[in-house]
């Protein structure tokens, strides 16, 4: 363990301080641009020219965009996917780590198989499926993001299982067995033993599924196509979107919006977040 | 601790249990009532199956695995298993632009193209109504001859004007044995009316166009049902089915009546992609590429993160700053960011040309095209792959550097034999996962380049940074030509690539064995 102390750093500064500088560049460009109430990204010169904060005001103000209701509508989305897939994957993972039922491994190989599926793909399908819903009940149907929520959800048991699984099998047999010596049933197990147990993993689950669900566009792009119900994601690209008009100004300063509340809640959970993510490296 | 809890056990958690399940099957009964009303049956039965399922997992003793997973499984199944299926099944048929619907609707619909107005083009005014056995009955009046007839749907008989009422303008408003329609039947029985015939004892009959107009038509092609053939009357010619979803003419296969309808293909999709020239050098183009971008993607992102890693291992100045700041392309939102990169490779306003001084098409040079994907990946993946690494380089226990130096190894070349491949051991499951993923990583091509430069002259679909992924969805849903059968097939060549990649990962890995 005897390193020569700020022998050779160089090398380190320079990779770091040019990766900075590549991170910086969008992010600073559409700082930038989200001031600049001429509407281009950044029109022939790189530095401030113009400061206003006409963008920001007009996404708060212009009735054709309602950018509140897609903030709401993402919020709302994400969250409800987010909570409904943990608790489903989280269940689904008790029951393949710590059940033993027939079927058990075939459903748990069947699971991966059909989840490396291209699912968009069968994106003809599910649309047909939701027309058939929107007339039976519009509020579920095609153009609502509570259908949209159900097709999410319907992915839930596939990614999370897995993900869930790995970290329930690393808990120690005893504790439920001692438990359930001790007269607790499967379900208290399961409730008052696991959940508290995997609740930082479950957070971890929970914000990645936000972010994806965030995140996800073409679905939501099909399925919503009323203006007022239209999640972040598609609201925001319909500004340059287009082939030859392109409102970089405003879809730069929604863009920084939307993007805060994430960056400070990934910021915050960073640590979960990367030991979530390198388990499964480490694990081997 | 656990006696504490138990109070859990009794009349709270089973209270707690029905209401959710009554909340449940509250909903559930609402949305059969909805189904039942429209008459939807498939969805009315499904919601049953639902119901069925889900209370008796609950309800019943015993079948504790089933209650941990009935309703995860419930959306699996509906939302994830069924869409697939019929997407393996769609790439089993003839399934595109021209050929969508069933095999009964394209008759009709020939039949209804087929339908010839004469020579002169004549029309009649109409007055539509029901004699008094309430059926319909017509009085047809031609301008040009000054014929008037009365028409039911067995014949027609001459009238005289004593017959009829007009008003001032010669328009027909009573006739004599005939209740006319109101407005409101007639917007009801719209479909009725307008496939109604009048025979008008030649061959030809009118046939109502609209609430006061009939047309005079001639039925050129009539469907054979016995010998499942459609003739054309005037000149007799014979179409028939030609196996692929067309009826065609019998002595020039290639002349198609449309529409067509979707048709079993049994492997014709499969096998226009290996062997059909059209199809095949475009499929290969984008395969090879799929592939390099994968990997490219994978590589370029591993090494640069992994790089990252190594040198902010040990505490150096500034690294919290670093480490805070690397870390946020993972964390912006990555559709936003791939938007944001699109602007700055703009042509004209773009700000990679004006920081460089240049006026390079970005996005219309293949290379260049490639090369901007390439680089927009890299920034969104490295910092991954530095969270990813600098957990790697932890789980490697510090004794083999140790080891190594006492060895006499330099620190370059114990990193390289020793490190580096035992790094790469411990997250070869997690690079696999991150091919996999690129491999259809759908939102960085449609964002970014929308998988273009396309050869447009060519009416190429596939362009030069289309991926399998990207290249089914413009199969599918492209503005022009929509083929979902060929679509669905290339998504099942993706699903069997991909696939087999993570069974054979995840054999490696062994995690399948000790399951």
């Amino acid at each position: 363990m005897s390193k020569k102390v700020g022998s050779n750093n160089a090398w380190k500064h320079i990779l770091a301080i040019s990766l900075v500088l590549f991170t910086a560049f969008p992010i600073y460009v559409v700082i930038v641009t989200s001031f600049d109430p001429t509407g281009g990204i950044s029109s022939n010169s790189l530095l401030p020219v113009k400061f206003s904060f006409d963008n920001y005001i007009l996404l708060f103000t212009d009735s054709r965009v309602p950018y509140l209701s897609w903030m709401k509508n993402s919020l709302i989305i994400a969250s409800a996917t987010a909570v409904t897939s943990v608790l489903i994957g989280a269940a689904a993972a008790f029951a393949f780590s710590r059940l033993r039922f027939r079927g058990r491994r075939i459903g748990l190989k069947s699971l991966l198989l059909i989840q490396v599926f291209p699912s968009f793909l069968s994106l003809s399908a599910i649309y047909v499926m939701m027309e058939q819903v929107f007339l039976v009940t519009p509020s579920l149907g095609l153009g609502s993001i509570w259908g949209l929520y159900l097709i999410y959800i319907g992915g839930a048991l596939g990614v999370n299982a897995w993900l869930l699984k790995g970290f329930l099998d690393t808990i120690p047999l005893e504790l439920d067995e001692s438990a359930r010596l001790d007269g607790a049933s499967v379900p208290q197990v399961y409730w008052l033993i696991f959940l508290p147990l995997a609740a930082p993993v479950l957070a971890v689950t929970a914000v990645l599924s936000f972010i994806g669900t965030f995140n996800e566009f073409i679905l939501a792009s099909l399925f919503l196509q009323d203006v007022e119900k239209r999640t972040v994601a598609v609201g925001l690209q319909q500004f340059v979107g287009g082939q030859y008009e392109q409102t970089w100004g405003p879809f730069a300063a929604g863009s920084i919006i939307a993007s805060v509340p994430l960056v400070i809640l990934f910021l915050s959970l960073q640590r979960f977040i990367i030991g979530g993510l390198t388990a499964g490296a480490t694990k081997g | 601790m656990f006696y504490a809890l138990v109070g859990l056990r009794g009349p709270l958690a089973l209270v707690l249990k029905y209401a959710l399940l009554g909340a449940a099957d509250a909903l559930l009964i609402l949305l059969l009532s909805a189904a039942i009303n429209k008459s939807s049956f498939i969805i009315a039965g499904v919601v049953i199956a639902t119901l069925i399922f889900l209370n008796y997992s609950f309800i019943t003793k015993g079948a504790i695995p089933l209650k941990f997973l009935s309703v995860g499984l419930i959306f699996f199944t509906i939302f994830v298993v069924t869409p697939t299926g019929y997407t393996i099944l769609m790439s089993t048929y003839n399934f595109k632009t021209g050929n969508e619907i069933a095999r009964e609707s394209a008759i009709v619909e020939i039949l209804n193209n087929g339908l010839l107005p004469d020579d002169a083009g004549t029309t009649y005014d109409l007055f539509l109504g029901k004699s008094s056995d309430d059926q319909f009955a017509a009085i047809l009046f031609d301008p040009v001859r000054s014929q008037l007839l009365y028409a039911t749907e067995r014949g027609t008989r001459p009238i005289s004007e004593g017959d009829i009422t007009r008003d001032s303008t010669g328009f027909i408003i009573e006739a004599k044995g005939i209740v006319k329609l109101t407005d409101e039947e007639f917007s009801g029985l719209d479909e009725v009316i307008t496939n109604l015939r009048f025979p008008l004892g030649d061959g030809s009959f009118a046939n109502p166009q609209g609430t006061d107009v009939a047309a005079r038509l001639t039925q050129s092609i009539e469907y054979n049902k016995n010998k499942d053939q459609l003739i054309n009357v005037q000149s007799g010619e014979i179409f028939i089915d030609n196996g692929e979803g067309n009826f065609v003419s019998k002595d020039d296969p290639s002349f198609k009546l449309d529409p067509g309808w979707r048709a079993f293909s049994g492997m014709d999709n499969f096998k226009s992609l290996f062997f059909d020239k059209n199809l095949r050098d475009p499929f290969i183009k984008v395969f090879i590429w799929t592939i390099a971008f994968a990997f490219l993607s994978v590589g370029t992102t591993f090494a640069v993160g992994m790089a990252l890693a190594i040198a902010l291992q040990d505490p150096i100045k500034f690294r919290r700053f670093y480490r805070g700041f690397l870390i946020l392309p993972y964390a912006i939102p990555s559709f936003m960011s791939i938007l944001i990169w699109r602007g700055l490779f703009n042509q004209e306003y773009g700000a990679i040309n004006t920081l460089f001084g240049l006026d390079v098409a970005w996005f219309e040079s293949p290379w260049l095209a490639r090369f901007a994907v390439i680089l927009v990946n890299l920034w969104l993946g490295f910092p991954y792959m530095y969270l990813i690494g600098s957990g790697a380089l932890q789980a490697i226990p510090s004794e083999i550097e140790e080891a190594a130096a006492i060895d006499g190894a330099s620190e370059k070349q114990a990193f390289i034999t020793i490190k580096l491949p035992l790094l790469l051991q411990i997250l070869s499951p997690l690079l696999i996962a991150s091919f996999a993923f690129n491999f259809n990583n759908f939102n960085i091509i449609y964002l970014l380049t929308g998988g273009g430069p396309t050869n447009a002259i060519d009416g190429e679909v596939a362009g030069a940074t289309d991926i399998l992924i990207s290249y089914a969805y413009k199969t599918a849903f492209g503005t022009n030509f929509q083929n979902l059968g060929l679509s669905s097939a290339i998504s099942m060549v993706m699903f069997v690539i991909v696939g087999s990649m993570s069974l054979y990962t995840l054999k490696k890995s062994k995690v399948l064995n000790n399951l």
